[in-house]
């Protein structure tokens, strides 16, 4: 049976709710992200901004040069997240089958929906007219059999349009689909399609599985469905958390190993509170933490620990700290879950006297 | 420096000396033995700056007194690939140690005795005596709970805790703990307690005889000396403060089993074979007269097991890992064993059952 998916995702949504929440905004070139003058980074910018160049992931100080009246507003987090339970609640008055996959994305399965005659267009448009009425911002959406080509669909007709891909229309929208399209390629694999004579989907069915896999790896596999348009991958409504983690850049790079082990506890706190907000069963496996240097290499080092412990942070930034020995702009500590919940060694309990060794169970 | 000493005398201690001796080394020197040659005793000295170990042997023939180091495994691997009857006669010449056995002759390079580190004596020492068997024995019952490069660093390590009246040593990991203790009167006015590293306890272990002979343990600031006839063994201590041991010990379980000890322990380890690999819990539930023991592992495959026991009392499920219980089981050399609990989240005291003086602490496991 054909499946429908919709792939739901807000037209630049930190900044659209920005500019709601603030109507002088409207017309004007708006980004949220972190202050230029402290080595933050664009998140969202509206289309004006776009039309400068401005996109986001670029460096606030970049995005400035680029557009000089660019307003950059700091990140709200708590208002992003109410307007994204907000809308989740909007979704599931259509279907359970909801994965987000970040504050303003989500996959929505609607094979089985009763709503709107079981019509997943009529769906859709319903969803993003409620979306438009209810929380002022705009959605697109992509209509699909599966979650790849509901992805693409859902950017065809942007911002705040919606786009169907019925089964009988796949082989043919899917034969001059762009290979950039395919989530997977990016610029390097793009340009040695590029260079095979690759430019659409179609030149890529010409090549065999086994083909695909000389070129491209395990990717190949993959490759030889998608360029069908074939997607199996179900809608899964909560993905296996594998580790938490908070990370930091500074303002100023940390010049020393000694300044770095000074933000561990600060750090430190951080991420207890972000495992007690995670609200579950939390079974440590192993300790991270993850320097990025002043010439923007990152490194990571980890070690088996089932407890969360400061001592054992400051070996690991030790360790870390001396593959470069370079001043840090980034410093992170995280956790990595362990797979197996059911399995928990209790530690002796001494009053330890070198660093919180506290166990999150609950 | 010329001697000639038989095969049989010299390989044992040079088997020991070469034990400290680590196999890589930046420091040439380290990977040498130290020979000296004074009156008719030789003595050979192996480090590798945190262990140190000289043994002592008895020259008969012809000696002529000097020093030098060689090349540790090379010296042993000669010694050790001659005839077992076979005598060597050691010479130096022009800056070589040159062996010769029979038709056989070796030549090994040397590098000059004045670079070789040697273990400063440590002022301000206590100092006791023990029997040797005793000492192993203790060691051998604890050293198996001390940490393997742990981050905690002072658990890489066995705890001597000397009082004015025992000898106590203490081996922890963390999720379990040994220790032993031997009443004994000691010139120590204060509880002190020092902390010898993983390394040199195992070394330690393997020098100790079976006989009724003292060692003498010399504690000073830095370095703990164990010294016999015929071996001084020196280690440095670990800069650190080991936990509180005394609030792990559990203090009025309610719930206590008397078993079997080799009948549990083989239970335990056939049981241990359908066990999580990596995590190896099995299940314990105590019954009227009997525990069933159950583990199962990712593939569903399952193992049970019940073991007569003498337990009356409610019935409790505890899991553990069955490597801890099954170490504790193999080391004990009691009869029976007891076993006290309390509930599912709290430590397991276990002892022999005759009173002997280990006893062994281990936390269980959620399952």
């Amino acid at each position: 049976m054909n499946r429908k998916i919709i792939h739901c995702d807000c037209d630049c949504f930190f900044a659209a709710i920005e500019i709601r929440d603030d109507p002088a905004l409207e017309g004007l070139p708006v980004a949220v992200g972190g202050d230029p003058g402290k080595r933050g980074v664009i998140a969202t910018c509206n289309y004006e901004a776009r039309k400068y160049g401005v996109h986001s992931a670029m460096a606030s100080a970049s995005a400035r040069r680029l557009c000089p009246d660019l307003i950059i507003i700091p990140p709200s987090k708590n208002k992003y997240g109410e307007a994204s339970r907000q809308m989740h609640s909007i979704f599931k008055d259509y279907t359970s089958l909801v994965e987000p996959l970040s504050l303003d994305e989500a996959f929505l399965d609607v094979s089985n929906s009763k709503k709107c005659k079981g019509s997943a267009t009529l769906i859709a448009a319903e969803i993003r007219q409620r979306v438009r009425e209810e929380m002022q911002i705009t959605l697109s959406a992509g209509i699909a059999p599966n979650k790849f080509l509901a992805k693409v669909a859902s950017d065809w007709n942007k911002p705040d349009g919606q786009f169907v891909i019925t089964p009988d229309k796949v082989s043919d929208f899917i034969a001059s689909l762009n290979v950039r399209k395919i989530y997977g390629v990016g610029k390097v694999t793009a340009t040695k399609m590029y260079n095979l004579g690759i430019e659409n989907c179609q030149d890529l069915q010409v090549y065999s599985q086994a083909e695909l896999l000389n070129l491209f790896g395990s990717f190949g596999e993959r490759l030889y469905s998608l360029c069908r348009g074939i997607d199996d991958r179900p809608v899964v409504t909560e993905h296996p958390r594998k580790s938490i983690s908070v990370e930091l850049t500074y303002n100023n790079d940390l010049p020393s190993l000694k300044h770095c082990i000074a933000e561990l506890p600060v750090l430190l706190d951080k991420l207890e509170q972000r495992i007690h907000r995670s609200n579950r069963q939390v079974s440590i496996g192993k300790l991270f933490v993850k320097l990025k240097f002043t010439d923007f290499i990152s490194t990571t080092v980890e070690q088996v620990n089932q407890e969360l412990n400061l001592h054992v942070f400051e070996q690991l930034c030790q360790t870390g700290y001396e593959r470069r020995n370079k001043p840090v702009r980034l410093l992170g500590l995280g956790i990595r879950l362990r797979e197996a919940l059911n399995f928990y060694q209790l530690p002796l309990d001494f009053d330890d006297h070198v660093a919180t060794s506290k166990v999150y169970l609950t | 420096m010329q001697f000639e000493i038989s095969r049989e005398t010299l390989i044992k201690p040079l088997q020991l000396v070469t034990g400290v001796v680590e196999r890589r080394q930046t420091l040439p020197v380290l990977s040498n033995v130290l020979l000296v040659l004074e009156g008719s005793q030789l003595s050979m000295t192996g480090t590798d700056l945190e262990v140190e170990l000289i043994g002592r042997v008895q020259i008969e023939n012809g000696s002529q007194s000097g020093e030098v180091t060689v090349p540790a495994r090379k010296l042993m691997d000669i010694c050790k690939s001659l005839p077992d009857s076979a005598s060597l006669k050691m010479e130096l010449e022009d800056n070589k140690l040159v062996i010769r056995s029979g038709r056989s002759r070796f030549t090994l390079s040397t590098l000059p005795p004045s670079d070789f580190p040697s273990a400063e004596e440590s002022s301000e020492a206590l100092e006791f005596s023990i029997s040797q068997e005793r000492l192993k024995e203790m060691l051998d019952s604890t050293s198996f709970a001390m940490a393997q490069q742990d981050v905690r660093y002072y658990l890489n390590g066995l705890l001597f805790e000397v009082s004015p009246n025992f000898l106590r040593v203490v081996a922890t990991d963390g999720h379990r703990l040994a220790m032993d203790t031997e009443d004994m009167s000691t010139t120590a006015e204060q509880t002190m307690q020092v902390i010898v590293p993983r390394k040199g306890i195992l070394e330690l272990a393997r020098l100790l005889g079976e006989g009724e002979d003292d060692v003498d343990i010399v504690i000073g600031a830095n370095h703990v000396r164990a010294k016999t006839a015929n071996f001084t063994f020196t280690s440095k201590l670990v800069d650190g403060k080991f936990p509180d041991y005394d609030r792990v010990l559990p203090k009025g379980g309610d719930k206590k089993i008397v078993a079997d000890r080799n009948e549990l322990r083989q239970s335990l380890s056939r049981t241990a074979i359908l066990s999580n690999e990596k995590f190896r819990g099995i299940r314990l539930t105590l019954l009227d007269d009997e525990i069933k023991i159950l583990a199962n592992n990712p593939e569903q495959e399952e193992a049970e097991e019940i073991v007569a026991v003498e337990y009356k009392g409610d019935s409790l499920e505890i899991g553990f890992n069955v490597s801890y219980l099954v170490d504790v089981l193999t080391v004990l050399d009691t009869d029976t064993v007891q076993i006290v609990v309390s509930d599912p989240n709290s430590s397991a005291l276990i002892q022999g059952a005759d009173g002997s003086s280990a006893l062994y602490v281990v936390m269980p496991m959620r399952l």
